[in-house]
C-alpha cells in the first residue's frame, strides 16, 4: 500500500521535501525479524501538514525516527529536502537533523543543565559556533508566547505548557523546513494541549512542513491529511 | 564554549562524587611529586655527600671478587716495584702509594680506633687540602680529618697518641665526604717515613693516580693494565667517575621506582574518574539522546565528556601540585631529614610532572566513557529512564 503526493492545503509544485520510496525498516530479533515499516512509499510537498495515526506498535514513531534521520531503512530510499540519507556519513545526517529537522518531544526533551535561553539557542551555537543568538531568541521566545523573564530559568522551573514552548522556540531556532512532532500534547491538560496545536497550526501558516505522531484525532484534526499506520504500511 | 559549560555545570551538580575524584587525583599528584622530589633529593645528596674525584684512577692489588665499590680485605699488597711500574706506564700523571692500616687512638684519656693513611710528605698536597694549620712536611707529626678533630676536640699543636706513639697535630685537613680513593675525614695522615718505621711494612695498599687531562682517563687505565696485568691479574683498577656515576645511577633507578610507586596511587585515582565518568554517562543517556537528535556530532558529545574528565584532572592536579610542595617538605623531613633539595630545580620539575599525569591519567580514563556516550544510539538513549 502507498500513498503518493500527500499536499497540505497550500498548493505547492515545488518537489516533494520528504520522500520515502519504498522504505521498510526491519529490526533483527533473536525470535524473528520485526517488519516495524513494510514498504512504504510517501512523498510530502513543502507546507504539509500531516499527522500519523495508528494503534501502538503500528509503526508511527519508527517513521518518525526514520524521517527524522535517528535510524536508517533497511530497504528502500528516503530523501529529505532532495538528500538521500542513505548516502550520507553519520556527521551529515546530523548537519541535517540541525539545519533542516526541528524535533519536538512528548517528553518536551529540554537539556537539563541548560537555561531556557540556552536550551533555544543551543542548535544555532552547534550550527554558528557562537553563542550570539543576535536578538533570534528573544523573538522566538515571543513568537511562541513565553515571556522574556522565564529566559533565565531552568526547564525545571517551568510548567509542561511553557517546556513546550521553549521545545518549539528550540525547533524553530535554525529555520528548519520540517518539524517532526512525536505526541506534542500527549503530556499536556486539554486547554494548554489547544495552545500548543494553535501554536503548530501557525507555525505551518508561516510554511513549515509539519509531520505529527498522535494517538488524539482531535489533535489529528489539525492537520491537513491524516496517515494511518497499521502493521508498518499505509492504510 | 558550550560544551565545556556542560562539563562545568556537570561537575557542579554533582560536586560531592567529584570532589571523591578530584580528592584521587590530588593524592595522586601529591604522591608522584612527592616521590620524585624525595628521590631527586636522594640522588643529590649522595652526589654530594661522594667527593668530587672524577680525575682519579685507584688501582687495588688483585684480590678477586671485586663489585664496584671497595676492594675485600685482603693481605695482599702493591709493591714497590709494581709502583714503579704504574708511574712509568701513567707518565707525566702525579702517582700517589698509599699505606693504609687500623690502630687505636688516645687523646687526654678519650680512646678509640682511627685509620691511618701513610704517604709521601710530598704527595699530601696533591690529594688533601687542609684548613687549620700547615702541611705535614718532616717525618714526625700528622694531619687529623675533620671529623676526628672535631670528635676528640683537636687542634693545631694538639698531641695524640696513635698505637704507642705520641704525634703532634701540624694541620686539620678540610672535610672531604665518602670518597672512593681514600676517606680522610675521621683519620690520621701520617709520613710514608713514619708508618713504615712503626708498622714495618715496605709495601703499599693503593695507588692514587691523578689524571691531569680527564679525557685521557681511559688511556691511564688502559696503561696500567697493560702494564701490570699483562701475564696475570696483578691489581684492580678503577676509575672513581665511573663508580661514582653507578652509584648515582643506582639511586636515580631507586629514585625513579619510588616515583612509579606514587603512580600507583594515580592509577587508583584514574580508575575513580573512569568510574565518574561512567556514572555521568549512564546519568546522561537522555541527555545524550537530547543533543544527538538535535544535531550534535558524536565528537562532539566526546568533547563534552573528555572536558569534564580534564576539568576533574586539572583542578586534582592543580591542588596537589600546590600541596605537594608541603608534601614534598615532610617526604625530606622523614626520610632524610634534610630540605634543602626541595627547590633545586631538578626535584621541582617533578611537581609539572606529577600535575602532568594526573591531567594525562584524568584524560585517558575519560576516553572510554566518553566513546561510550558519544556511540549511543539516539533512539535508545531518548527512551533511557
Amino acid at each position: 500500500m502507498e500513498e503518493k503526493g500527500v499536499k497540505g492545503d497550500r498548493v505547492s509544485t515545488d518537489q516533494p521535501v520528504i520522500r520515502l520510496d519504498h522504505v521498510s525498516k526491519i529490526y533483527p530479533l533473536p525470535f524473528g525479524d520485526v517488519t516495524a515499516l513494510d514498504d512504504v512509499s510517501l512523498d510530502v510537498e513543502p507546507g504539509a501538514f500531516i499527522a500519523v495515526m495508528g494503534p501502538s506498535g503500528s509503526g508511527k514513531s519508527t517513521l518518525l525516527n526514520v524521517i527524522g534521520c535517528l535510524d536508517v531503512p533497511t530497504k528502500g530510499d528516503l530523501f529529505i529536502a532532495g538528500r538521500n540519507i542513505g548516502e550520507l556519513s553519520d556527521d551529515e545526517l546530523t548537519d541535517l537533523r540541525r539545519d533542516t529537522l526541528g524535533f519536538i518531544f512528548q517528553q518536551f526533551n529540554l537539556i537539563p543543565l541548560l537555561t531556557v535561553r540556552e536550551n533555544v539557542e543551543y542548535p544555532l551555537v552547534l550550527k554558528t559556533r557562537r553563542r550570539e543568538s543576535e536578538g533570534l531568541v528573544e523573538e522566538l521566545t515571543r513568537r511562541v508566547g513565553l515571556e522574556e523573564e522565564l529566559l533565565s530559568h531552568k526547564p525545571s522551573e517551568l510548567s509542561g505548557g511553557q517546556q513546550q514552548r521553549v521545545a518549539i522556540a528550540r525547533a524553530l531556532v535554525n529555520d528548519p523546513e520540517i518539524l517532526l512532532c512525536d505526541e506534542p500534547t500527549g503530556n499536556l491538560d486539554t486547554k494548554t494541549g489547544t495552545l500548543i496545536m494553535e501554536l503548530l497550526t501557525e507555525v505551518n501558516g508561516q510554511g513549515k512542513t509539519i509531520i505529527m505522531v498522535t494517538h488524539d484525532p482531535r489533535i489529528a484534526e489539525y492537520a491537513h491529511r491524516t496517515i494511518n499506520l497499521v502493521d508498518g504500511k499505509i492504510v | 564554549m558550550i560544551f565545556f559549560e556542560f562539563a562545568r555545570r556537570s561537575i557542579r551538580l554533582h560536586w560531592l562524587r567529584s570532589l571523591l575524584a578530584v580528592l584521587g587525583i590530588v593524592i595522586g599528584v601529591i604522591a608522584i611529586s612527592s616521590m620524585g622530589i624525595l628521590g631527586n633529593s636522594l640522588v643529590l645528596s649522595v652526589g654530594e655527600a661522594l667527593s668530587d674525584v672524577g680525575d682519579t684512577v685507584v688501582v687495588y692489588p688483585h684480590a678477586g671478587g671485586f663489585g664496584n665499590g671497595a676492594p675485600l680485605q685482603t693481605d695482599t699488597v702493591i709493591t714497590g716495584r709494581q709502583v714503579q711500574q704504574i708511574e712509568r706506564a701513567v707518565g707525566v700523571n702525579d702517582v700517589i702509594p698509599l699505606h693504609l692500616s687500623a690502630d687505636r687512638i688516645e687523646v687526654g684519656g678519650e680512646r678509640g680506633v682511627v685509620q691511618v693513611y701513610g704517604m709521601d710528605t710530598a704527595d699530601i698536597p696533591l690529594l688533601l687540602e687542609v684548613t687549620d694549620g700547615v702541611y705535614l712536611r718532616g717525618a714526625s707529626g700528622a694531619m687529623v680529618g675533620q671529623a676526628l678533630a672535631r670528635t676528640y676536640n683537636l687542634g693545631v699543636g694538639s698531641r695524640i697518641t696513635v698505637g704507642d706513639q705520641s704525634l703532634r697535630v701540624v694541620g686539620i685537613l678540610a672535610e672531604r665526604g665518602v670518597g672512593f680513593d681514600i676517606n680522610p675525614d675521621r683519620a690520621v695522615i701520617v709520613s710514608d717515613q713514619w708508618y713504615r718505621s712503626v708498622y714495618g711494612e715496605e709495601d703499599y695498599d693503593q695507588v692514587i693516580v691523578k689524571v691531569r687531562n680527564l679525557e685521557e682517563i681511559e688511556e691511564v687505565k688502559h696503561d696500567i693494565d697493560a702494564a701490570l696485568n699483562r701475564r696475570e691479574i696483578e691489581v684492580d683498577i678503577f676509575d672513581t667517575r665511573m663508580i661514582l656515576e653507578t652509584i648515582l645511577e643506582t639511586f636515580g633507578t631507586i629514585s625513579t621506582f619510588t616515583t612509579a610507586i606514587g603512580g600507583i596511587s594515580l592509577v587508583v585515582a584514574g580508575v575513580s574518574i573512569f568510574n565518574v565518568q561512567m556514572m555521568s554517562v549512564t546519568e546522561r543517556t537522555r541527555e545524550v539522546g537530547i543533543i544527538r537528535s538535535i544535531g550534535t556530532r558524536r565528537r562532539e558529545v566526546m568533547k563534552m565528556f573528555l572536558y569534564e574528565a580534564f576539568l576533574l584532572g586539572f583542578l586534582g592536579s592543580a591542588i596537589g601540585g600546590i600541596l605537594s610542595f608541603g608534601g614534598g617538605y615532610l617526604a625530606l623531613l622523614v626520610m632524610l631529614q634534610d630540605t634543602t633539595f626541595l627547590f633545586a630545580s631538578s626535584s621541582l620539575v617533578y611537581i609539572p610532572y606529577g600535575m602532568l599525569f594526573g591531567i594525562g591519567t584524568s584524560l585517558i580514563s575519560g576516553v572510554y566513557p566518553a566513546w561510550k556516550a558519544a556511540n549511543l544510539n539516539p533512539i535508545e538513549a531518548l527512551r533511557y529512564e
